[in-house]
């Protein structure tokens, strides 16, 4: 995947290119707002991180730039900020995600991982049944299904394996969770997700032989099909 | 119900109670200053009239010592005929009251008495038909058994009372409908003024500082009053904002360099071996980036939401509480902990979701932490009077009575917590985002226990 970086401090700028061309994206880089507006323009991007404090163009003026002309692809914006309502003005402005400073590379990357997958519409926001290997969730009927086996989960688990489902394949961070589960976007001090996810293995893995959710360490959970 | 509701606030707004009470003073003032006038006009005219009979009675009893009865009679027929004397009315009656001579058809007999007065009414002559006139007159004596009544027609007199009494009433009605008109109109000018003010004053709590009360093109005390309150609210809209610039740049300028420490140390860390002994040194640097970091966003938020410049929303209480409940239930059952949640049903509030999140998620972190397994927490969402709260109560050690003030400043952390984790800045910032949302944070002992209630509104 073709990836954008906008940021003026170089030494995140530097290390965070580094971070994606080692799990094989192409990278380009600018390191102000004019620059980036440039580059987004005549290259053919398909994903943007963008730091929303900038020289020269404001992160923001930047992303609604890019949406103003047309540019659908997916727009990360990392932000120095990072309040409440900072985050609103970012997604408002365009931005698909929002992640404040100093963030964890695995975080990033697991959020660029997810951003690029909506892009690709490799899961489609309407279909109704998500399948990975013999588990099954209908969206409609919200049953839930292991080789046929009918799954009791509460409304909760329901939500949380759904939104695993839609990222399968991928890293999912506690935070990530949190944000798209529950809508919350402070740190809990307490493991509140982990015991959530153990529940939900307990209600969709204990029965069989093997097993779909998984723990990666340092960084959260994969729902996937071990090879 | 909303009209009612406005006319309501007029009849309670303080120009119209003015007005009531301004407008009774100048009915009275009317009252006293017309009757006054009503009574020395009567006087006057009363007078006057009575003067006149007198004058006649003297005149016919000088005649009637003069005259004899005929030319007497004959002369009382003349006078009765006199149409110069507009109004005399005159009766000569016998021993047994029967008419001799005069212009009145009948001697008085239920007459009003008032002394030597004798006050009746006589069918007059009025177009078509007759009406009945107001006459005044006196009685007298003559010789023989003969009497004679001398009295005028009073009527017209009368008519000027009553035209008199009626402008009087008008005038009270006048006076008391006009104040009462007058004030229901500065009423409602003013209540319209005030509830432009409130109206501005209440979204300026919501956190929007740009607002103005509205200012119109008069010299007027409120218009004064607005410019002044205009004036200070720039005034604090710099401030805050400057405050919001200032908060920004240093949390820009910590996170930055924090993020470079961050992207540095993981960097190194790619490199090194696992397990080894430089690689452990900088996965310490990076667990300390994120303490300070969970620091930063505390004291930032605190800070947030002491300049009160957080946009508000309406808050789904009922549903974020129950949520909490839901989040935080799983952990506890995996401490031994029994956590229970008791939620009335469409509770809102005017605030920031998220910083309400981060509040009771503060507080159930702390119920958490210190509750010895086997303990109890209980999130209970209520309300009374209007009044909402959320309370959040457990049975672990509690927090001594003497030291409750303290642990809500900044930093504290209390002997017992030494050895936990935790930046101390918990229950600063709940205090906090109480205080953005017109809350009390109020901590009280569960016996045992602590039970920590944020009380809206």
């Amino acid at each position: 995947m073709h990836i954008l970086i906008v940021e003026d401090d170089q030494v995140a700028r530097d290390y965070l290119a580094r971070g994606l061309r080692d799990v094989g994206h192409t990278v380009d880089v600018a390191a102000d707002g004019i620059e980036g507006l440039q580059l987004a323009s005549s290259l053919p991007v398909e994903l943007a991180i963008v730091d929303r404090m900038l020289p020269k163009l404001d992160g923001l003026a930047l992303v609604q730039s890019l949406r103003a002309t047309g540019r659908k692809y997916p727009v990360l914006i990392l932000s120095a900020l990072g309040e409440v309502d900072d985050r609103v003005m970012g997604l408002r402005a365009g931005g698909d995600d929002y992640l404040t400073k100093p963030y964890h590379l695995v975080e990033l990357l697991a959020r660029v991982e997810a951003l690029a997958r909506r892009g690709d519409g490799a899961v489609s926001e309407a279909s109704t049944k998500l399948r990975l290997a013999d588990l099954e969730l209908d969206r409609m009927t919200r049953r839930v299904t292991r080789g046929g086996k009918k799954i009791e989960l509460t409304a909760r688990e329901f939500q949380l394996l759904e939104f695993m489902m839609r990222h399968s394949g991928q890293v999912v961070t506690r935070t990530m969770l949190l944000e798209g589960v529950w809508d919350y976007h402070f740190d809990p001090q307490t493991n509140v997700i982990d015991v959530h996810i153990s529940r939900l293995r307990q209600a969709i893995d204990k029965d069989f032989d093997k097993p779909l959710l998984h723990t990666v360490r340092g960084a959260g959970y994969s729902l996937r099909e071990d090879e | 119900m909303e009209t009612e509701k406005r006319f309501l606030g007029v009849l309670t707004s303080s120009p119209f109670r003015i007005a009531i009470v301004y407008s009774t003073v100048f009915a009275f003032g009317a009252v006293a200053l017309l009757g006054a006038v009503y009574f020395a006009v009567s006087r006057v005219v009363d007078g006057s009239t009575d003067n006149l009979i007198e004058a006649e009675v003297q005149g016919l009893r000088e005649q009637v010592q003069v005259l004899s009865r005929a030319d007497f009679i004959e002369l009382v027929e003349q006078r009765s005929e006199d149409q110069d004397v507009r109004g005399a009315e005159y009766l000569m009656v016998d021993a047994q009251l029967r008419p001799v001579a005069g212009n009145v058809p009948a001697w008085p007999t239920a007459a009003e008495d008032q002394g030597k007065w004798v006050q009746f009414k006589v069918s007059v002559p009025y177009g078509d038909t007759t009406r009945e006139h107001e006459v005044r007159a006196r009685r007298f004596p003559l010789y023989g058994g003969y009497r004679m009544l001398v009295g005028h027609d009073v009527q017209e007199r009368q008519d000027v009372k009553n035209v008199m009494l009626r402008g009087l009433i008008a005038a009270v009605v006048a006076t008391l409908l006009l104040g009462l008109g007058g004030g229901i109109w500065l009423g409602r000018r003013i209540l319209a003024q005030a509830g432009a003010i409130s109206a501005v004053a209440t979204q300026i709590m919501q956190g929007d500082l740009s607002q103005r009360l509205p200012v119109r093109d008069a010299e007027d005390e409120i218009n004064k009053l607005a410019l002044e309150i205009n004036r200070m609210l720039e005034k604090i809209e710099q401030l805050t904002l400057g405050m919001r610039t200032v908060l920004d740049s240093a949390a820009h300028d910590l996170r930055t360099p924090l993020n470079r420490l961050q992207a540095t140390a993981e960097a190194a860390i790619g490199q090194l071996e696992p397990g080894s002994s430089e690689r452990r040194v900088l996965e310490r640097v990076t667990t300390e980036v994120d303490r300070m970091r969970g620091t930063l966003d505390a004291l930032l938020r605190i800070a947030l939401a002491e300049t009160g410049t957080v946009a508000r929303e309406p808050v789904d209480l009922s549903a974020l509480v129950a949520s909490m409940v839901e989040l935080y239930e799983p952990v506890s059952e995996e401490r031994g902990l029994r956590l229970v949640g008791s939620v009335v049903p469409g509770v809102q509030v005017l605030g920031s979701r998220q910083l309400l999140a981060q509040a009771i998620a503060n507080l159930l972190d702390n119920a958490l932490k210190f509750t010895p397994a086997g303990g109890h927490i209980k999130v209970l969402l209520q309300t009374s009077d209007g009044v909402s709260a959320v309370i959040i109560e457990d049975d672990g050690p509690g927090i001594p009575a003497d030291k409750r003030e303290l642990v809500l400043g900044r930093r504290v952390r209390l002997d017992e917590a030494r050895d936990l984790p935790g930046s101390g800045l918990g229950l600063s910032l709940v205090a906090a985002v109480a205080k953005l949302h017109g809350a009390r944070l109020i901590l009280d002992d569960a016996h045992p226990g602590l039970r920590v209630a944020l009380r809206f509104g």
